[in-house]
Parts: structure tokens; sequence; C-alpha cells
């Protein structure tokens, strides 16, 4: 009887824990995805740069031709961020507390949503979790991750 | 050639609008939202904002509304770009005060050419 006047209550629980968690991953893949899209933006505007004195035809045509096709698929991007960004929200309402705004995940704001997130995690495993992802994603913790291979790195013996 | 001031919170959305712009031979300067696209045109004269609509702290739509507002851009082309494509939303931006909508993503010739008719 106790059991199942309890179990609602878990399941709420485990709902809110979730969300919660599917939100802080979301958040985290959001912030990793932006630096290789900033980054290759820049390599786009360089390039372009560089061709200038190059300018006439028929090259320049097929490289302008190429250079607006990057333009054109880079947005995929900004799109998948505002889709992702509407998941967030969601899951976000399903919870108490809002997470806070994260306009341009600027580095500012991301320390910033890295310790409103800290002050939240009241449960061990919700401190888990988020150091896991923390390290994973190896931003916003100073030392953390240091044991692991960096993205891209290369190791020989 | 012209000043044109983008107003996206996405870094690579701001980028690439200033790529394409710029690529076309004009100076653009850039703003994270509405609320520093102000300052930043109070600052100077662009002759067109290019706006996002979804932003925080103040969004494209009320951007448009407020440099309506103000006397030095109450002719000045106002484009929004941005994935809204209701008829609603669009609707919402003209009665604000845009000059044009765009919907994402954006053809670099087609944004470059856009400007051209606008400032003509």
């Amino acid at each position: 009887m106790a059991a199942a006047a309890a179990e609602p209550h878990c399941r709420c629980e485990t709902l809110e824990v979730s969300a919660e968690a599917a939100a802080i991953l979301l958040a985290f893949a959001m912030r990793e995805s932006e630096a290789p899209a900033v980054e290759l933006g820049g390599a786009l505007e360089r390039i372009d740069q560089a061709l200038r004195p190059l300018d006439g035809p028929p090259g320049r045509e097929l490289l302008t031709r190429d250079l607006a096709a990057c333009v054109r698929a880079l947005q995929f991007h900004d799109r998948l961020m505002q889709q992702l960004a509407v998941i967030r929200n969601l899951l976000t309402r399903l919870t108490d507390q809002p997470l806070p705004q994260m306009a341009g995940f600027g580095a500012l704001r991301w320390e910033e949503l890295l310790t409103a997130l800290r002050e939240r995690l009241a449960a061990v495993s919700h401190e888990e979790l988020f150091e896991l992802l923390v390290r994973t994603g190896g931003v916003g913790v100073p030392g953390a991750g240091h044991a692991e291979l960096a993205e891209g790195s290369t190791e020989l013996f | 050639m012209a000043r044109i001031l983008a107003v996206d919170d996405s870094p690579s959305m701001r980028q690439l609008v200033k790529l394409a712009l710029s690529s076309g031979g004009h100076e653009v300067d850039v703003a994270i939202d509405g609320v520093e696209a102000l300052q930043v045109a109070e600052k100077q004269q662009f002759d067109v904002v290019i706006t996002d609509v979804n932003m925080p702290n103040m969004d494209g739509i009320s951007l448009v509304r407020e440099l309506r507002r103000r006397s030095n851009y109450r002719f000045v082309p106002l484009l929004m770009l941005t994935t809204e494509s209701t008829a609603e939303r669009k609707q919402q931006g003209k009665e604000a005060g845009a000059t044009g909508w765009l919907v994402k993503p954006f053809d670099p010739a087609r944004l470059l050419s856009t400007v051209a008719k606008v400032l003509t």
C-alpha cells in the first residue's frame, strides 16, 4: 500500500531528474558545437579575403559559388541550435526552476550557467552526472579532463 | 558600398551575414541583440539594418519599432532575417516598420541583391 502510494511521487521525481539531465546534456552539446561552427565561419572569411586579389573570371566565379554554398550549409548549425533551444526550454519547463537564458552561449554567460547549474545540484547522482558531462565536454572545470586526450590530438608511443 | 548593421544572437550567423555582405563590398558592424544594436545605431548612422527576430533582451521586431521612433532611422531600410516564416509574425514585423522579411537560410547573392534593391 505504502509502495503504491509512493510510486507516483517516484515517477515524478524520476521524470524531473531525467528532464533536467537531458536539458543539461543539450546545453553542453549546444555549447560544444558552437566553437567549430564559429571556427568554420572564420576560416571562410579568411579564404574570402585571401581570394580577393585574385578577382576575375572564371576561377573567382567558381570559388564565389563554393563560398556561397558553404555559407548556406553552415546556417544549418544555427537552425539546429534554435531547434535544440526549443527542446531545452521544453525540458526545463518540466522542472521547478528554469535554467538561465543562454543567449549566444558567450563565455561569461556560460560560466554563469555552470555556476547556476552547480547550485541546483542537490542529489549526488545529479552532481556525478554533471561532473561527468563537464569532464567529457572538457569545458568549464579547471583541471577537468587532463587525463583524457583532447579532441583531434595524436598520441604516439 | 553601404554601412550595414547586422544583428543576431548567434555568433556563427553574425559571421556568415558579415562575410556575405563584406564580400559584396559593404562595411558591416554587428550586434548581439536589440539592446546592443540600439546602442551601436545611436553612435553611428547605418544605411541598412539586418536583424534576426528571436533574440534575448530585445527581439528584432522591438528593435525595428524602436529604430523607427528615431528620426534618423525613419527611412532607413530595416530587414528581418529569420527562421520565422509565419504570416502572423511577418505581419508583426511589417506593422513595426520592417522593410523586408528574409527567411533563413539565406543565399549570399540573394541577400546582396536584396540589399542593393532596398538601397536604391
